[in-house]
């Protein structure tokens, strides 16, 4: 084995993996990435790494890459090799004609949340500024939007109220729907130390996940609720503190609207919240949530992290209302070891959230049909905007098959893997006359687009993420873009393609105006991070080097209190029946990331080469299941093939999987039931059956899982 | 989804199927249900105003105007609260309904 030579070249930047947000040195050998060594100063990880962030950075030179820009006027047709200059040029006079033919509201855009700040505030702008419409979208509308929604309702600003560290002061930890060692491994890690030192565990979840029982770690509570019914249990938890009086009636009179609380209070002290009755409907068992008020409404410090088992439901807001509306009843909030905290899965959720991404606000969610807001971007902006909220994501695809929406510029995304209902999404990709890829590689998306315009991975670009904790880090360019621009300079030679003259001289330019559009981004700019080496907003006046913990005096509220809002209890439409009497759930492990892209390119797939099944045994032996059986999984709105693996961690009536690997068709069988406020799709329930193929024929051929339309 | 595409050449036909539309005002009708019904009805006009396309809520109003709607009385008043003069609306948002 030759001698490996010490790199060349090190610079500090960000993962681009989870929201955690861990700094690393990657460093350099002759222009190549050879290894990423976790930074002592990243306030995110402390020098702490996962197997991710630390091995599997090789994606990004992977033979996969597409480093030329195509176009095809047909999606039936092969693609052809374009010039930048020549793909823009196509790109821009597509929809301009998109719009031309069916109205300015006919084209949209949708970012990632695995891009920078920059980027994302940038396609926001592009869809405003240059498409005139507000359609524009962000992937986090599939994960954690009602988180937005739900903490904007209940304590004011949509995002983790702590900073990570002060879980180390917690005396409870409450984790509903969250799997932080798989999902969030640094985090994760974090969270076991303080339970070592003896705070005690809560976690709902319907699967016993790691966190539950590993070495060192052994959940005090976990209740093992059956899929859907998290705003039942957790208002039947809110029913045994108000019942017991167990709230902290001085910090509400002191720091919420008391009519509100009187409100919530007549509504979760009724009866059919009570354990008695809510339990057995979840599936455990009465005594086991009243254990779990007490403890933690008695914390003295309990905090709350939470994942996409709460959000990805159709009543995923009301869900993170529950949440907000807990932590304010037992005075939960605004010191340190509390919070309510959501724990994001990709890099950039929080700035995703933050930056404007979405139909209805701009930057520091603020309303587009709020005039002052829009006139300070109109100003900045030098056009005039549409004063009306656009379609969001899923509305997109509905229009789509309307024929109302034409065109589509994507950012690093694949919806047609990674949304739900896969045979609607391609339906409404076909309805599509110009669909725009910015990604490293050709994706499940990419059958169906018309322009391919070759991305850049984040060692290749400048910017800054935000992660889960609110902590915005740079995001350093460690080797020059394979394909020659960095995304953000994309998105601008797009604008001005279609005839808008943004010019930014580098990255930092778009921080600026960021900083200067967004109240809670006002102080932050690439010297402050080159100085202070990361900063959680809010960054502005009173605090010029960020905020570690939120509502300290006050919630950021109009009158400054908090909230509590109405949850009732509304069963999904999604339910079980003879035909399908399984609900499967989804969800995450260590070594993969997502819908894969990324891992899957790199040697971390030798620990997960495909997704599995997780099923009973109880459920198994009915159905004449074996371990390592390939079986056929339906639902009402598709049917896929898995390899079934019998599992404790599941209870009876429950089915899990992963989806790191498109072939696994998982989207195929989720339901295009959704959030009722957000329209979040509810990718944690859906019914399905589960049959053994009968034949000897191991894996379904490529012919069979082609997905029909 | 044959039938959808084929709807689409229609120039009638509204940005979303209005099945899907009708699943989300109900959907958004339950959440507020628990609120006295001029709460509700505001808390639900607040929530279209402030999330949907104009086109949906056209269709919305237009499917109330034909009579038969089917849907919960709160979410019709709070639909039609829609109608209201600009001057009089409210600015968008967040928390419970403001009546």
């Amino acid at each position: 084995m030759p001698i490996p030579r010490k790199p060349d070249n090190s610079v500090i930047t960000t993962c681009s993996y989870c929201g955690v947000g861990c700094g690393f040195k990657a460093e350099t050998l002759d222009g190549k990435v050879v290894r990423m060594i976790p930074w002592k100063e990243g306030k995110a990880n402390h020098g702490h790494s996962c197997v991710k962030g630390r091995f599997a950075f090789d994606y990004y030179n992977h033979p996969d890459r597409v480093l030329t820009p195509m176009i095809r006027s047909s999606i039936d047709l092969p693609w052809q090799k374009v010039s930048w200059e020549e793909a823009f040029a196509y790109a821009a006079s597509e929809m301009r004609r998109i719009q031309a033919k069916y109205g300015q509201k006919s084209i949209g855009a949708v970012s990632s949340s695995r891009c920078t700040n920059e980027e994302i505030f940038l396609v926001q702008k592009l869809a405003r500024a240059v498409f005139g419409n507000n359609n524009i979208d962000n992937c986090a509308r599939i994960c954690h939007s009602p988180t937005q929604f739900g903490l904007s309702a209940t304590v004011g600003a949509g995002a983790a109220s702590q900073h990570f560290d002060s879980i180390l002061q917690a005396d409870v930890i409450m984790v509903v729907g969250a799997n932080p060692t798989g999902g969030h491994p640094v985090f994760g890690s974090l969270m076991k130390r303080r339970i070592r030192e003896g705070a005690r565990l809560i976690v709902i979840d319907p699967r016993q996940t790691d966190i539950v029982d590993s070495p060192h770690c052994h959940a005090d509570i976990h209740l093992a609720i059956r899929p859907g019914t998290n705003v039942l249990v957790l208002n039947s938890i809110s029913h045994v503190i108000v019942r017991e009086r167990l709230y902290d009636e001085d910090f509400v009179r002191a720091r919420c609207e008391w009519p509100e609380f009187e409100a919530w209070m007549a509504l979760v002290s009724d009866e059919r919240y009570a354990p008695e009755i809510a339990g057995p409907q979840a599936g455990v068992d009465p005594e086991t949530i009243r254990q779990a008020a007490r403890l933690y409404a008695n914390g003295p410090r309990s905090a709350i992290y939470y994942g996409l088992g709460v959000t990805e439901h159709s009543q995923g807001s009301t869900g993170v209302m529950c949440l907000g509306n807990l932590a304010l009843s037992c005075g939960m909030l605004g010191r340190e070891g509390v919070g309510v905290n959501p724990l994001r899965g990709q890099a950039n959720v929080q700035g995703g959230s933050c930056l404007g991404s979405w139909p209805h606000v701009f930057s520091g969610y603020r309303f587009v049909t709020d005039s002052d807001v829009r006139s300070s971007f109109e100003a900045e902006w030098n056009v005039t905007l549409d004063a009306e909220p656009g379609l969001r994501l899923p509305n997109m695809f509905d229009a789509a098959l309307t024929n109302q929406f034409k065109g589509m510029y994507i950012m690093g995304e694949d919806p047609v893997q990674s949304d739900p209902n896969q045979n609607h999404t391609i339906a409404a990709m076909k309805q599509m006359e110009c669909v725009i890829l910015q990604d490293l590689v050709l994706n499940e998306t990419s059958r169906y687009a018309h322009v391919f315009l070759p991305g850049s991975s984040s060692m290749e670009k400048d910017g800054t993420f935000t992660g889960a904790e609110r902590r915005v880090s740079r995001v350093r360019k460690v080797v020059e873009p394979l394909a020659g621009l960095q995304d953000w300079e994309v998105v601008v030679r797009l604008m001005n393609a279609m005839g808008y003259p943004a010019q930014y001289a580098h990255a930092g330019e778009v921080l600026d105006e960021i900083a200067r559009l967004t109240p809670a981004y006002s102080g932050l700019s690439f010297a402050l991070l080159d100085r202070v080496g990361s900063a959680q907003w809010p960054v502005d006046q009173n605090a010029p080097e960020g905020t570690e913990v939120l509502h300290t005096k006050t919630f950021p509220r109009a009158n400054g209190l908090g909230t509590f809002m109405l949850t009732g209890y509304v069963p999904t439409a999604e339910r079980v029946t003879e035909q399908f009497p399984l609900l499967l759930t989804t969800g995450r492990i260590l070594s993969q990331y997502n819908v894969g892209a990324q891992t899957r390119r790199t040697a971390n797939s030798q620990w997960h080469q495909q997704d599995v099944l997780e099923i009973s045994a109880d459920d198994a032996v009915i159905r004449g299941i074996r371990d390592g059986d390939w079986v056929n999984i339906n639902s009402r709105f598709g049917a896929t093939r898995l390899s079934a693996k019998i599992s404790a961690r599941v209870n009876p009536g429950v089915v899990y999987t992963t989806f790191h690997h498109p072939e696994s068709h998982v989207n195929a069988l989720t339901s295009d039931r959704s959030d009722w406020a957000t329209n979040c799709p509810e990718y944690k329930v859906t019914a399905v059956d589960v049959l053994r193929l009968t034949t000897e024929n191991a894996m379904p051929s490529e012919a069979e899982l082609e997905v029909t339309v | 989804m044959m039938s959808n595409a084929n709807n689409a050449t229609d120039k009638s036909t509204t940005v979303l199927d209005m099945g899907r539309i009708l699943v989300m005002a109900e959907q958004i009708g339950a959440f507020f249900a628990p609120y006295p019904p001029l709460r509700a009805a505001e808390g639900v006009r607040n929530h279209l105003r402030t999330y949907w396309d104009p086109r949906m809520r056209e269709a919305l109003l237009a499917h109330i105007d034909t009579g038969v709607n089917g849907l919960a009385t709160h979410v019709v008043a709070g639909a039609q609260l829609l109608r209201e003069p600009v001057s009089v609306q409210k600015k968008g948002y967040y928390g419970p309904p403001q009546a």
